[in-house]
């Protein structure tokens, strides 16, 4: 683990008089032991203390402390629950950190024209919580919705499950009250999409919190399908599975979702959760779920069936009611955490590859794994072709963080060389940095960078994040770690 | 005289090269409603290639050359008046198909593509490009995406936005940049696509775009509905709370739907999916309608494509004099209200329709238009209905006269900002867009 503190060269008395102000004593915390549980978020291998935390409950005191932070100079980083997996929210050098969750009001249900507006620290499933008893859902579902918070998902655009379908949360976010990084409140989009100008609102969704921080969101809900059908399939093979979901979408058929796992995770997760649902002999198991009416589930649900078989499934198990279709996706949802009890660490990788080029990577990731010496399990988005290898480790262990996660950076290139991407819903953050260029020339990075001078000229939002600099990547972007963090001292 | 020509001449063969006079009649008279008055630019240029087109960007650059960009120049006739411009450049001859990824639901073309040509490839393999903009046939990639030019099948498939994973472009400087990817979910880097959908080309010349696609649907059924404006309310709103998924929701105005031969508020519903499910569904909306005293008719394969053209073609005929057209934005609670009162307000109201899902439309007057104050009365009554009103096309005096977009909200300093960085000698499109960018 690299713990990045340093002692401050700033004198805070100032500002923190400014930020008890604005925000009251019990808004501001200050002390260490305090500030440990922001050191870092869902990336644990990297800590460092913020110098000061901040928690607004307003537009007007987010707006407040950017200023001061403006007039000041300080850079600032937002957070919402800190369950980012690419160090997103991770405290940059003698910072202040932006921490929404008091921020958690949903402001207004508008059932008539299907839209919710909440504040950015509600969490995910409070959305779907307030008007599933009228019979909609907010659609984008990370695995972390219990958890994470709106802000968040929109700061790193998340998917979910049911993304292949639905889109990912640009898809459902139609407006934005934002703190631009130089403290002025605009209000970007509207409960109408394309309002005369630029779409600010899509820029700013993925912006991982460079652009500044979002105080109000309007979100975009749906009407929940008639019929909802979860099929587990077991397969001796990963190619048959892979094979599979290719055929599937070669049918014409789109999925509400379509998730794969391989044996290793199966495993695992038979270890921990124990559901007794996914037979340990599988080489993979692929989970779909159909929505729609119900004769249109009934009938996808035989050609997926004919599918599977086709394609030598062993056994499929369908469930249509709430308690079964939870059960049959419990391990899938459980999967992060099993890997956590079998291993002492293990680093989540997320890269999208194009859907037909899935069983030349998986052939691909297992000899790397098998190279650097590490055992990787692979759960994924199947139908969209997001993996999510899991490379696992021990963090006590000195060198093996920087050598899991250059086993983690090979992945990602093989994921660019197919074609594909070095992100799908994690976000680049802190972590991904230096692979920007695998994917993105210096005349794209720039381009990029244009967005970012207008909305924070004098880089104090969330800076390092996202963009590789020479400092933190040098030429070759190689060592990540080694590179990003020279002086730091190493557990 | 001529200043462009010859440093052009340096890039391009002669035949790609058109001196203002020599350009044909037509698309002069295209240009000329972009454009305004006062000046017309120099030359027109068809670059082939996107090096070619960096090429031509770059030389313009370098003499602070002003550029209008256009695909077929269907919509040239749209948005503000360009200011000053010296060359267009036409994308037209970048039409070629870089990738149809059919197993990855993604296809790649350059961007002077007709959107047309494109659907064709796709339904080869049963696929199709989930857009219906105005003028379907002519309107190319580029020229949908930075009109944002979406129609009626955003309800199930969501806008030019949602459709687009990936951009290749030139910026003003000439440099050739990228964002985005060709798959079909990457969160890696701002998302330009975003912005340059609906930027009316004063970022940069887009060169190569990729889009997401999906499979053709097998069965597709249309039911028509009309009647009075509380009924049709009541009917749209029992459609858009129930579990139905219908792929387009349409509110047609009172005088378009006279044209398809019925009287009041036209609700137009199209299904499409598996044959089987089809029926369950439109069984359900006409159970709808009957509970608020409406029967539906119901159109099936070529009657069902003749009506989508029938309203299509209202939309977009050309008149004999000069046609007023919009785009709008209204609650969607409020559409079909908003769209009554329309009618009733503007008696030169030839064609209004609203995405019942979405609350966008698009309004066309023809004949007595509307004066530039009662057009303003029109955006008022749109704004106070959280939405806005922007001119399409107009005539050219109309638009010296009122603001053709109506942006109503407070981030304009950020995107002359955003304009600023993209397009620092404001080369590109000038004038055409919000705030005289
Ligand atoms: C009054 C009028 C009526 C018409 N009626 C009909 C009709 O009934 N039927 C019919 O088929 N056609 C009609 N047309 C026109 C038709 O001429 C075209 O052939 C056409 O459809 C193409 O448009 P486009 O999509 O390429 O967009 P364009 O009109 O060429 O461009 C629209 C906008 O997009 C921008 N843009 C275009 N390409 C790019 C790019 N690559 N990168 C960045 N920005 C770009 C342009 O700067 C412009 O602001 C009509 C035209 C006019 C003027
Ligand atoms: C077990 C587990 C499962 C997960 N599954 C998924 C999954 O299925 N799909 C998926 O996409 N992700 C998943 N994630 C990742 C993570 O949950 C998401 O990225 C989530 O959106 C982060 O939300 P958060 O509130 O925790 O944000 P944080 O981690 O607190 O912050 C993330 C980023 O957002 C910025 N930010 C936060 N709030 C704001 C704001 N109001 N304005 C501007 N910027 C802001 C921060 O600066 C930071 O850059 C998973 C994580 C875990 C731990």
């Amino acid at each position: 683990m690299l713990t990045l503190n340093k002692p401050s060269q700033r004198d805070w008395t100032p500002i923190l008089r400014e930020f008890d102000a604005i925000l009251g004593d019990s808004g501001v915390i200050r002390r260490k032991e305090e500030l440990l549980v922001y050191e870092c978020d869902g990336l644990t291998s990297y800590k460092r203390r913020p110098a000061v935390v901040v928690l607004p409950r307003t537009t007007e005191q987010v707006a407040a402390v950017i200023q001061a932070c403006d007039r000041h100079q300080v850079p600032f980083v937002g957070r919402g629950a800190g369950t980012g997996l690419s160090g997103g929210a991770l405290p940059v050098e003698d910072c202040v950190l932006i921490v929404t969750a008091r921020m958690n009001q949903i402001l207004e249900v508008d059932l008539d024209n299907q839209r919710v507006v909440v504040q950015p620290g509600v969490i995910n499933n409070w959305v779907t919580q307030a008007v599933s008893g009228a019979g909609f859902y907010y659609a984008p579902d990370p695995s972390s919705q219990i958890i994470c918070s709106i802000g968040g998902n929109v700061a790193e655009n998340s998917g979910g499950v049911h993304c292949l379908k639905y889109g990912v949360t640009v898809n459902h976010v139609l407006g934005l009250k934002v703190v631009t990084a130089a403290g002025e409140i605009v209000d970007l989009g509207s409960k109408i999409p394309e309002m005369p100008g630029y779409d600010l609102t899509g820029v700013f969704v993925g912006s991982e919190g460079t652009l500044g921080i979002a105080t109000e969101i309007t979100l975009r809900i749906l009407k929940a399908p008639e019929t909802i059908r979860v099929l587990l399939a077991d397969f001796s093979s990963v190619e048959a599975a892979g094979q599979t979901v290719s055929d599937i979408i070669g049918a014409g058929i789109v999925p509400g979702g379509m998730e794969m796992m391989d044996n290793f995770s199966i495993n695992a997760v038979e270890d921990v959760v124990g559901t007794n649902c996914y037979p340990r002999d599988a080489e993979a198991i692929l989970l779909i779920e159909l929505d729609g009416s119900e004769v249109e589930v009934d009938t996808n649900t035989r050609r997926v069936e004919a599918l599977c078989r086709q394609n030598g499934a062993r056994n499929i198990t369908a469930a249509s009611d709430l308690e079964e279709r939870l059960t049959l996706w419990k391990g899938r949802k459980a999967a992060f955490a099993a890997m956590g009890r079998i291993s002492p660490d293990y680093y989540v990788q997320d890269g999208v590859i194009p859907r037909t080029k899935l069983q030349y990577v998986l052939q691909e990731i297992e000899a790397l794994s098998q190279k650097h010496g590490y055992r990787v399990a692979n759960v994924f988005h199947a139908g969209d072709g997001n993996l999510h290898p899991l490379i696992l480790y021990n963090n006590a262990i000195p060198g093996e963080l920087e050598k899991v996660e250059e086993l983690g950076g090979d992945i990602l290139k093989l994921c660019v060389k197919v074609g594909g991407s070095i992100s799908g819903e994690h976000g680049i953050g802190a972590d991904k940095r230096c692979y920007m260029p695998e994917m993105f020339s210096a005349a794209d990075l720039d381009t990029m960078q244009y967005i970012r001078s207008v909305f924070n000229p004098r880089g104090l939002a969330n800076p390092g994040k996202i963009f590789p600099t020479p400092k933190t990547c040098g030429e070759a972007a190689k060592s990540v770690a080694a590179d990003s963090f020279p002086t730091v001292e190493r557990f | 005289m001529s200043q462009f020509i010859p440093v052009l001449q340096s890039v391009v063969n002669g035949e790609q090269l058109a001196a203002w006079e020599q350009v044909e009649p037509p698309l002069r008279a295209q240009l000329k409603e972009a454009l305004a008055p006062g000046s017309v630019p120099e030359c027109v240029v068809q670059p082939n290639t996107p090096a070619q087109l960096a090429a031509v960007v770059k030389q313009l650059y370098q003499e602070k050359g002003r550029s209008l960009s256009f695909g077929s120049g269907s919509k040239l006739h749209w948005g503000g008046l360009a200011q000053g411009v010296q060359v267009g450049i036409s994308t037209a001859q970048l039409n070629q198909l870089i990738d149809h990824a059919a197993g990855d639901l993604t296809v790649t073309a350059q961007a002077g593509m007709r959107l047309a040509d494109l659907q064709a490839h796709l339904a080869q393999q049963n696929q199709f490009l989930p857009l219906n903009p105005s003028y379907g046939d002519a309107a190319t990639l580029g020229g949908i995406i930075a009109t944002a030019d979406s129609g009626s099948l955003r309800h199930r498939y969501g806008g030019v936005r949602d459709l687009l994973i990936g951009i290749t472009f030139v910026r003003a400087d000439g440099e050739i940049a990228k964002a985005g990817g060709r798959v079909v979910k990457n969160v890696a880097g701002y998302d330009l696509m975003k912005l340059f959908t609906g930027s009316w080309g004063t970022l940069g010349i887009l060169s190569e775009v990729t889009f997401r696609v999906y499979p053709l649907p097998e069965a597709s059924k249309t039911l028509v509905l009309s009647g009075g404006l509380e009924a049709i309310a009541r009917v749209t709103q029992a459609l858009l709370a129930s579990a139905l998924t219908p792929t387009a929701v349409e509110l047609v105005a009172a005088p378009t739907m006279q044209q398809l031969g019925q009287d009041g508020l036209g609700l137009v519903v199209q299904f499409q999916g598996l044959a089987v499910a089809l029926d369950a569904q439109t069984a359900q909306l006409r159970q709808f309608g009957q509970a608020a005293g409406i029967t539906a008719t119901v159109h099936t394969d070529a009657a069902e494509a003749t009506l989508w053209k029938r309203l299509a073609e209202q939309w977009e005929a050309i008149a004999p004099s000069p046609a007023l057209t919009c785009k709008i934005g209204v609650w969607p609670n409020q559409a079909a209200a908003t769209l009554a009162k329309i009618t009733a307000l503007y008696p030169s109201l030839t064609y209004g329709a609203i995405h019942a899902g979405s609350g966008l439309g698009q309004l066309r007057f023809d004949a007595d238009l509307p004066s530039a104050s009662s057009l303003l009365d029109l955006r008022r009554l749109c704004e106070a209905q959280g939405g806005f009103l922007s001119l399409l096309a107009a005539p050219t005096d109309l638009k010296q006269q009122l603001d053709p977009w109506g942006y109503p909200g407070n981030a304009l300093e950020l995107m002359r900002g955003i304009k600023q960085q993209f397009d620092p000698d404001a080369l590109l499109s000038p004038g055409r867009f919000v705030g005289g960018i």
